[in-house]
């Protein structure tokens, strides 16, 4: 190693050191212990006892524990793809008015800040089979008016509505991205005749594709761990029949109402191996579409 | 065959005057922007409407958009029931020491993931996004047991200390930001005989404040409405934030003061509105980023 | 200017965060042992024992109670007491406490009871029996509660029936639920009978309500292949099936709130519903003119069953408690008559306590607090059952009640796959158990800390 190669190396632990500390001691040191605990029978209450590889066997067969997966699938299937277009769609048209940006952008952060015991009660009183006001709309357009949550084939769509309420978030992200978009790419662009959608095309997307990457891997991680919002709108129950039964919420039964911790700690790491695996070949696959920095 | 060349040019022109006209395109996007908005509003205007209501029409069916009669006084009755004022300062403490700790500590540390090219950057790199994948509930047991081992149960340092050390989320969001910036910006100051520490502070930083208000606003947020951490490391009332405060207006059975709890709220959520309101203007819009990356 | 701007702000926030949130004094400023207790109820239930604190903590000058009663705080009471650092006194549901008291987290009462006199036979029997587990007492009552059928009286008059004549057996209550029910022209109910779903609290324990058990005498297996069994899950089966699952769906759909004046008993939309005693509380804050009357639920054709659960909220001292005598002083106190009447009063509920002065009776808000009271005295109340993993079963059992009523599964087929899936569970908590058996029986008898 060269001395300017030492140096680098110094410089790069120096100031990546809050993080080393931090993921020490926040992170990497608690995940050990329970990486231990899911090759344990361990109630919280009573010291774990080690059983090999007794939890993951009995995951294999545990039938609520396949529905928690497909739920949380079908779920990722549906949301990630719609959450994705609606988000860069409604950056772009925020991005391209110049009054009132402000003003929408707060506004586009507010079902984040609204508590989400309350959050609970409006959604469903919005998807609400009688009289809720989303079916009151579906009818008077002549569209057909399901009992949202009340149907076990519907539950997990009237999920992915509500769950598209907070997609604030990237919005906000996608838009500090378009904000460092050159504009004098987009008037050279006019200048050769391209028109705005091949604008968004070969200026937009390549030049905010860190953005979108960050974004969707986020989104990714995320979904696979949906918790709150059918926690909250179920009574943690996932119901009807378990069809709002997601991965982490079976398995925060498991760990804290059941008193499995054992078994709970398996499944995080069935879950971390899963996202693993899908995150690195997203990153695989996508790694040379993103443009850093130049272009 | 003629005809039809001569009338295809015609008919393109025409739409592409369409298009460039500034009058539809901005119909266009402000009428989806209205759209979205009032999509995006309605929780908030409801939980307004439902804080002015007494409990009989804030839980009626079906509901009404509008309170019959405006109780006022619900916003009052919000804060006696609880320690609001107290809990709202522990709550803005609380907040303002996350947002520090957030913002500095990860721009510094995805700096150290972008702008320093060093072995192992990369593998750490991953090893960081990793983290996020395993869910928080399973940590929880280990992390108490380190925490009663420092003497933090009861005091509000689970709460705070950690944002000091940074996060995998915003690490990784900076991180794209500050690798979004040209090398030749960098360099010329390199040439200038900058050392890393004032291309970050005087370069870097400046040059991301969009990306770093929006980590200062995620932080913020997410102790704003974070119940459970308090929940479990605090134990006096007087100490607890105005989220867990809010449980105080629900009740086992259902038996939820849905119109008070709405009020506690509002009230807890107009204040940081129009910060962000502020925020956003001082902070983001007085820099012009065009030009940067060529 | 501006770096110094810098350090400060956060060095003073830094100090700030120390000095408005500090570290839990174990003494108040007049030198008062502080002791911690947690609770889980909100709203008049949480005053109505904050009232019996203050009145603990103004009766003598040794010991300050701590209260803090928060919703969900189940959490914190697990992660604090496996941490060891658990409060002194902790509000217990009746279905969380056998399965802390098997892993041993609770401090058996037994020892401290004998020595000061408290006996088993000054409370209800079916109650103090929801605080036993494997033969010791782990927490003593606060609040219990049984559950019966309350009705319209009004709609009972307009529909032909004797508003003082509830139904008295199965047979009854199902040709009054037919009497009762309505529909307008296009077949939707406008006004129903009963509904096995409304509100749908008690579907783990609906075989009790028809005189039937979850888990056999030798709480070894579960007992769900009897014909009690069965037959009550077939009635739901039957009901459904009868007034028609997605016209069901619908009026579920459109209940509105439990407590609001929307609440389908309350509005006068349901006629009959299955509730506990609080219920009175909620006809009075949203609705005082009901006109309602209640009986024990008739789940068999035997008038002379009264089928009810129990249920029993109860104080324990953790184990691990930094004060466990100043604890067991506090819920003495609870525990005498006139605190106790007044928490039970406070709460609407009946006394736990074998002797009940008049006065309680005659200042009691639910005027028919006496039948509650009588339920719980009922040979057929049934508590919660006495296995370590109830939680779970509570769970499964509700996914197999809406599989039939959802989903229309074969009642047989829903029961089965309960059976198969509980049953090993219960196997393996049974196997635990034994491993420890003898190490934890011989624990309890001489519990650590505690004078005899």
């Amino acid at each position: 190693m060269t001395k300017r190669e030492r140096k680098k190396l110094l410089l790069g632990l120096l100031f990546t050191s809050p993080w080393i500390v931090g993921i020490m001691v926040f992170t990497i040191i608690p995940s050990i212990f329970s990486l231990y605990y899911s090759f344990c029978d361990y109630s919280v209450l009573n010291k774990p006892v080690f059983i090999g590889t007794g939890n993951y066997q009995e995951l294999v067969t545990d039938s609520v524990f396949w529905q928690s997966v497909w739920n949380t699938v079908y779920f990722a299937i549906i949301f990630l793809p719609l959450s994705t277009a609606v988000g860069i769609l409604l950056a772009v048209l925020l991005h391209s008015v110049q009054r009132g940006r402000m003003v929408f952008r707060a506004i586009f952060f507010v079902p984040s800040l609204v508590p989400l015991v309350a959050l609970g009660i409006l959604w469903r009183w919005i998807l609400n089979g009688e009289f809720g006001i989303l079916n009151t709309f579906l009818s008077a357009v002549g569209l057909p008016a399901p009992n949202w949550m009340g149907n076990p084939d519907t539950a997990k769509l009237g999920l992915v509505i509500s769950s598209l309420w907070g997609i604030g978030n990237s919005v906000v992200i996608y838009l500090a991205g378009l904000q460092e978009v050159p504009k004098s790419l987009y008037e050279a662009a006019r200048v050769d005749g391209a028109n705005p959608f091949q604008q968004f095309w070969n200026i937009t997307v390549p030049m905010i594709s860190p953005v979108i990457y960050f974004n969707v891997l986020m989104g990714l991680i995320g979904v696979l761990q949906v918790f709150a919002l059918p926690y909250v709108m179920t009574d943690g129950a996932g119901g009807p029949v378990r069809s709002t039964t997601f991965y982490t919420m079976y398995l925060y039964d498991h760990a804290f109402t059941y008193l499995n911790m054992g078994y709970a700690c398996a499944m995080a790491w069935v879950l971390f191996v899963i996202i693993f695996l899908i995150t690195t070949i997203t990153h695989q696959l996508t790694k040379d579409r993103i443009v850093y920095g130049s272009h | 065959m003629a005809r039809i060349d001569q009338v295809i040019p015609r008919g393109t022109q025409k739409r592409e005057s369409l298009f460039d006209s500034k009058l539809f395109l901005q119909i266009l996007q402000y009428g989806g922007l209205f759209t979205a908005s009032v999509i995006f509003l309605f929780p908030f205007l409801w939980l307004l409407s439902t804080a002015l209501k007494d409990l009989a029409s804030a839980t009626s069916v079906p509901p009404t958009l509008l309170p019959p009669v405006w109780h006022w006084e619900n916003f009052r009755l919000a804060t006696e029931k609880i320690p609001f004022w107290t809990q709202a300062f522990n709550t803005v403490v609380l907040c303002i020491l996350n947002v520090i700790g957030t913002t500095i500590s990860c721009a510094l540390v995805a700096y150290g993931f972008s702008r320093i090219e060093w072995p192992g950057r990369d593998l750490f790199f991953w090893v960081t996004v990793s983290t996020m994948m395993i869910p928080g509930a399973i940590l929880l047991v280990p992390l108490y047991g380190m925490y009663r081992e420092l003497g933090w149960i009861g005091t509000a340092l689970p709460l705070w200390v950690p944002s000091f050390t940074a996060s995998a989320y915003n690490i990784f969001l900076l991180r794209q930001f500050f690798m979004g910036i040209p090398k030749e910006v960098t360099e010329a100051a390199e040439i200038d005989g900058f050392n890393q520490f004032q291309i970050f502070f005087y370069i870097i930083l400046p040059l991301t404040k969009p990306a770093l208000t929006v980590v200062a606003l995620f932080s913020f947020l997410y102790v704003w409405n974070d119940f459970m951490g308090p929940l479990i490391y605090l134990t006096d009332e007087r100490e607890f934030t105005l989220a867990l405060g809010l449980q105080a207006f629900q009740s086992r059975l259902g038996g939820t003061e849905i119109n008070l709890l709405m009020a506690a709220a509002a009230l807890v959520i107009l204040p940081v509105m129009v910060l962000f309101l502020f925020a956003q203007r001082s902070i983001i819009e007085g820099i012009s980023m065009t030009g940067l990356k060529s | 200017m501006r770096f110094s701007a810098f350090v400060q702000l956060p060095l003073v926030l830094f100090l700030s965060a120390f000095s408005c949130v500090p570290a839990p004094e174990q003494r108040t400023q007049d030198g008062r042992i502080i002791i911690d207790y947690w609770e889980k109820w909100q709203g008049f239930e949480k005053d109505a024992m904050g009232a019996i604190v203050d009145r603990y903590n103004a009766s003598q000058d040794k010991v300050f109670v701590r209260y803090v009663s928060q919703s969900q705080i189940d959490r914190k009471l697990l992660l604090a007491t496996a941490g060891g650092n658990p409060p002194d006194v902790a509000g217990f549901w009746s279905h969380t406490v056998f399965s802390y008291a098997e892993k041993g987290a609770l401090l058996p009462l037994d020892t401290l009871m004998e020595r000061d006199g408290l006996k088993r036979e000054d409370y209800l029997p079916s109650v103090i029996e929801g605080c036993e587990y494997r033969g010791f007492i782990w927490g003593l009552p606060t609040t219990p509660a049984t559950i019966a059928l309350h009705y319209n009286k009004k709609l009972f008059r307009e529909a032909g029936l004797d508003p003082e004549k509830p139904p008295q057996t199965l047979t009854e209550l199902e040709e009054y639920s037919r009497i009762l029910t309505k529909r307008d022209a296009t077949g939707k109910i406008t006004q129903l009978g009963f509904s096995p779903v409304d509100p749908g609290w008690w579907s783990p324990q609906w075989v009790y309500f028809f005189g039937g058990d979850l888990v056999t005498e030798d709480r070894l297996s579960l007992d769900l292949q009897s014909d009690t069994a069965r037959s009550a899950y077939t009635w739901v089966d039957r009901f459904a099936d009868e007034y028609g699952r997605t016209e069901l769906r619908k009026f579920e759909a459109a209940a509105g709130q439990f407590a609001s004046s929307d609440n389908t008993f309350i509005s006068g939309r349901l006629a009959m519903q299955l509730q506990g005693v609080w219920m009175s509380s909620f006809i009075d804050q949203f609705n005082p003119e009901l006109e309602w009357g209640v009986c024990p639920f008739p789940g068999t054709n035997d008038p002379t069953r009264k089928m009810t659960v129990v249920e029993c909220d109860m104080l324990v001292i953790p184990k691990g408690a930094s004060h466990v005598e100043e604890a067991w002083e506090f819920i003495k106190f609870v525990q005498q008559q006139k605190n106790m009447e007044d928490l039970c009063r406070g709460q609407r509920k009946f006394s736990p306590l074998v002797d009940v002065t008049e006065e309680f009776y005659a200042t009691h808000e639910n005027p028919n607090i006496r039948l509650f009271r009588e339920l719980a005295e009922s040979p057929d109340a049934s508590g919660t059952p006495k296995i370590s993993v109830w939680d779970q079963y509570r769970m499964e059992l509700g996914v197999a009640f809406e599989q039939i009523w959802v989903r229309d599964v074969e009642v047989s087929e829903a029961l089965g796959t309960l059976h198969n899936r509980i049953q090993p569970k219960l196997d393996k908590a049974n196997a635990s158990w034994a491993r420890v058996e003898e190490a934890r029986l011989a624990e309890w008898k001489n519990p650590e800390g505690i004078n005899p």
